[in-house]
């Protein structure tokens, strides 16, 4: 007996069948591309897209807009074409045992017209990127200065006491802050890039274009909200461990909501009341937070005031500062919410006349993110990966990069929230 | 068939059997009697080899084998690895003596000699035809052997040109390089327009210009860097220290690079007396600079008057413990060095605390010119 017989036989039985066979992988393989080819489109419908592109909200937004729609048109043209005309001519010119056509060489009017047309093409497309490009590079017209400085992973925002942050909103001391950046209205913003470690973007979709924060180096963004609102944003250069946790988020405010939240910064310190909860808190805060948090106006028993020390255990030589923390909505470089989830969604969705009412009443008890903040009180580096393992800091010479986990106490814990929450 | 050298490994083969048995019954560890068994066999093997190749001798029989039989052509040139590997081995005694500097050079040249020798030797037993055992060794060192010796004669290079150019004064240093980049140039320029120069004359060319670079490169590195260099680096200026007013040497348009100048956060310009300030994104000159805490900042400044002068900026005062009750204040503070008129330097700072935290506000001055005073703000 021939051993290939049984061999044979199913190779025979494959031809019988061969069309059901052959046809059920590709079937599946159309499925599947236009499985996703629909869910792609649907994604293009979503309404909850805080980072979108195409939904600009200012001025330097709507700017890479107008360019990047017709840009998009004219591309998605020209791929088209170019896709049909491949497809046509693979189909066209398929293999079917043909001899081999006729070979020439060159063809100098197609040549010629194929690429004239790309040239037209990008002069077309150049010149108005080359004018948007320097129409955002402007700083003539800027109005207000923030220094925005990335650190792993969260970012900080200090607004200088001089020039017109001085003589037209009232900035008379410096204010810093981190997490949420807070702008007034149609005022044009000019942010001061860079970075204390390694290379980060800063990138608000919805305001402008992204720019690179890199240390040693400082550069200009300019930022402009048309409408009170939220915009949120998160930093598009790989930065180490916790990239993905490193958002932002910028909040426009009316002029005169903009002065409250001024004044509201630039006000002193209150202490908490003595024998209280958040007293407690307060001696909490000092002993274990102080030494890289600063809260401008905590003062020691002998009323010597308290400057953090954070250059001594932090790689980046930064922590957040966190006076009047409870007038952001988020905590831990903007990866959490200080608001629970029914008051974030009051200030979110928000109209533009009632949003700055809601997001100047701060983080009240009844709406505070109690179980975010104190997970992440109890042990920081497990909710939001960091280099904070004293075990393995030899090559940062005893620096974390990130909050450790400081062994709080469940007492310390309540002590310290009620002491945050005084922080307005 | 047993051969000459096969009568070797059987013999030490059967030795070592008989004393794999004898270690057995001595009742001796096991790992001797496993040993001399392995060796055993290992000879016993070889034996067997020896026997099939018959030595690799050419049967006196096959007359047509002898033109081609190693044994008829020349011996291996004589090699320079043994005397390489003696001269590391020196080094090596010497550097265990005197440095672990020399030491670890001595073990590292060593290692590359006996590398070396073992490879020609391997390399020499290849075949009987000495141009394909040279091509073989090649095949295998060459890509070792150039990118080494390439690294190496580069670093002879700029080490030499580095000691020259630490040594000349800066304008003839300036003037020396000139006539030699364009002696490169015409040299190779008329290399390209003869092909047919002796490819012996252009690497003689080489050489000796390599030997004067190189010796020029040793007695400059043994003479010292240039005067102006030596009083920089005992002012102290690289560790930022010494920021006083006193006429010391001044970089003559100093201008510490590029990279700094490309992208500084301000641009303090001493101008009538006056220091004023250009900071990235401010429109017009400024009277105060911000400086973000702990982040590396660096400040350009510019000398526009007639004498030399540095820019200091000074972020508050530290306490030092000195032990038993002991304290010293230490002024922090960067500062350029002298830099005459029209001149430029940048100075990096990095300031650990705010300004608010500092009994005495932060400055940028200039020493000797009282006027000259910037505030610096950190928040």
């Amino acid at each position: 007996m021939n051993p290939n017989d049984g061999m044979n036989d199913n190779l025979n039985d494959n031809q019988r069948h061969g069309d059901s066979v052959k046809k059920t992988p590709r079937r599946r393989l159309w499925a599947l591309a236009a499985t996703g080819a629909g869910l792609l489109a649907l994604a293009g419908c979503a309404k909850d897209a805080p980072q979108d592109t195409w939904q600009p909200a200012g001025p330097n937004a709507e700017q890479i807009d107008n360019l990047q729609q017709p840009v998009f048109l004219v591309a998605g043209i020209v791929g088209v074409i170019v896709f049909l005309a491949v497809g046509w001519a693979v189909f066209r010119y398929r293999d079917r045992g043909q001899g081999i056509p006729e070979q020439t060489h060159g063809k100098p009017v197609l040549e010629i017209t194929l690429t004239v047309i790309p040239v037209l093409i990008l002069i077309g497309v150049a010149i108005p990127t080359a004018s948007t490009i320097f129409d955002l590079a402007k700083t003539d017209d800027t109005e207000m200065i923030v220094n925005v400085t990335g650190q792993q992973w969260w970012w900080e925002y200090d607004y200088p006491a001089n020039g017109d942050n001085a003589d037209r909103y009232g900035i008379d001391a410096p204010i810093v802050t981190s997490g949420q950046l807070v702008i007034p209205e149609d005022t044009k913003v000019l942010l001061r890039v860079t970075s204390r470690d390694v290379i980060h973007s800063y990138w608000i979709p919805k305001l402008n274009g992204k720019k690179d924060s890199v240390p040693g180096r400082v550069h200009p963004l300019r930022i402009e909200g048309s409408q009170p609102g939220i915009y949120a944003g998160q930093c598009t250069e790989f930065c180490g461990l916790s990239h993905a946790y490193m958002r932002m988020e910028t909040v426009v405010l009316s002029r005169p909501d903009f002065d409250a939240w001024v004044a509201n910064q630039l006000s002193s310190y209150t202490p908490p009341a003595a024998g209280t909860l958040a007293a407690a808190g307060e001696s909490v805060f000092i002993s274990q937070c102080a030494r890289c948090h600063q809260v401008n106006g905590l003062a020691n028993a002998d009323g010597s005031l308290i400057v953090s020390a954070p250059e001594q255990y932090v790689v980046s030589g930064a922590a957040p500062n966190l006076t009047h923390l409870m007038t952001r909505n988020t905590f831990a470089g903007a990866s959490w919410d200080l608001l629970n989830s029914s008051c974030r969604d009051d200030v979110w969705n928000a109209t533009p006349e009632e949003f700055g009412a809601r997001y100047l009443a701060g983080v009240s008890e009844p709406c505070l993110n109690q179980k975010d903040l104190r997970e992440w009180l109890r042990n920081a580096p497990e909710k939001k990966p960091m280099y904070a393992d004293p075990t393995k800091l030899q090559e940062t010479d005893g620096k974390y990069r990130g909050m450790p986990a400081l062994g709080l106490t469940e007492d310390q814990i309540d002590a310290l929230v009620a002491y945050l929450l005084e922080l307005k | 068939m047993i051969t000459t050298s096969s009568k070797l490994f059987y013999g030490l083969g059967a030795g070592s059997l008989v004393g794999a048995v004898l270690w057995m019954i001595s009742g001796n560890s096991a790992l001797g009697t496993v040993a001399l068994f392995f060796l055993a066999t290992a000879l016993l093997f070889a034996g067997a080899i020896a026997s099939f190749v018959r030595d690799g001798h050419v049967l006196s029989t096959d007359t047509a084998a002898h033109a081609t039989a190693a044994a008829t052509n020349g011996s291996p040139r004589a090699s320079l690895w043994p005397l390489g590997t003696a001269i590391s081995v020196g080094v090596l005694v010497v550097g265990l003596i005197s440095s672990p500097g020399i030491f670890k050079v001595g073990v590292a040249l060593t290692l590359a000699m006996l590398g070396e020798w073992m490879i020609q030797n391997w390399s020499e037993r290849g075949s009987a035809d000495s141009a394909y055992n040279t091509k073989i060794r090649d095949y295998l060192v060459h890509p070792l052997e150039l990118p080494v010796a390439g690294a190496l004669l580069l670093a002879v290079i700029v080490l030499s040109f580095s000691r020259l150019m630490l040594a000349l004064d800066k304008s003839a240093g300036v003037a020396v390089f000139g006539v030699a980049a364009a002696l490169v140039l015409a040299v190779g320029t008329l290399i390209a327009f003869r092909r047919n120069v002796s490819r012996r004359i252009v690497g003689a060319m080489s050489a000796v210009v390599l030997v004067a670079l190189a010796s020029a490169g040793v007695a400059t590195a043994l003479d010292g860097e240039r005067d102006q260099l030596t009083e920089a680096a005992a002012e102290d200026h690289f560790a930022h220290r010494g920021c006083t007013e006193e006429k010391e040497y001044s970089d003559k348009k100093a201008s510490r690079s590029v990279g700094a100048k490309s992208n500084i956060l301000a641009t303090v310009i001493l101008r009538d007396g006056q220091l004023v300030a250009e900071v990235a994104g401010y429109e017009g000159l400024q009277s105060e600079v911000y400086i973000q805490r702990t982040n590396p900042s660096t400040i350009l400044f510019i000398n526009e008057t007639d004498e030399a002068r540095r820019m200091v900026v000074s972020y508050g005062k530290v306490v030092e413990d000195l032990g038993e009750g002991v304290e010293r204040e230490i002024a922090l503070e960067s500062c350029t060095s002298k830099v005459e008129k029209g001149g430029q330097q940048s100075v990096t700072v990095r300031i650990p605390q705010p300004s608010f935290a500092s009994d005495e506000p932060f400055s940028i001055t200039v020493p000797g010119v009282e006027s000259a005073r910037l505030t610096v703000v950190v928040p």
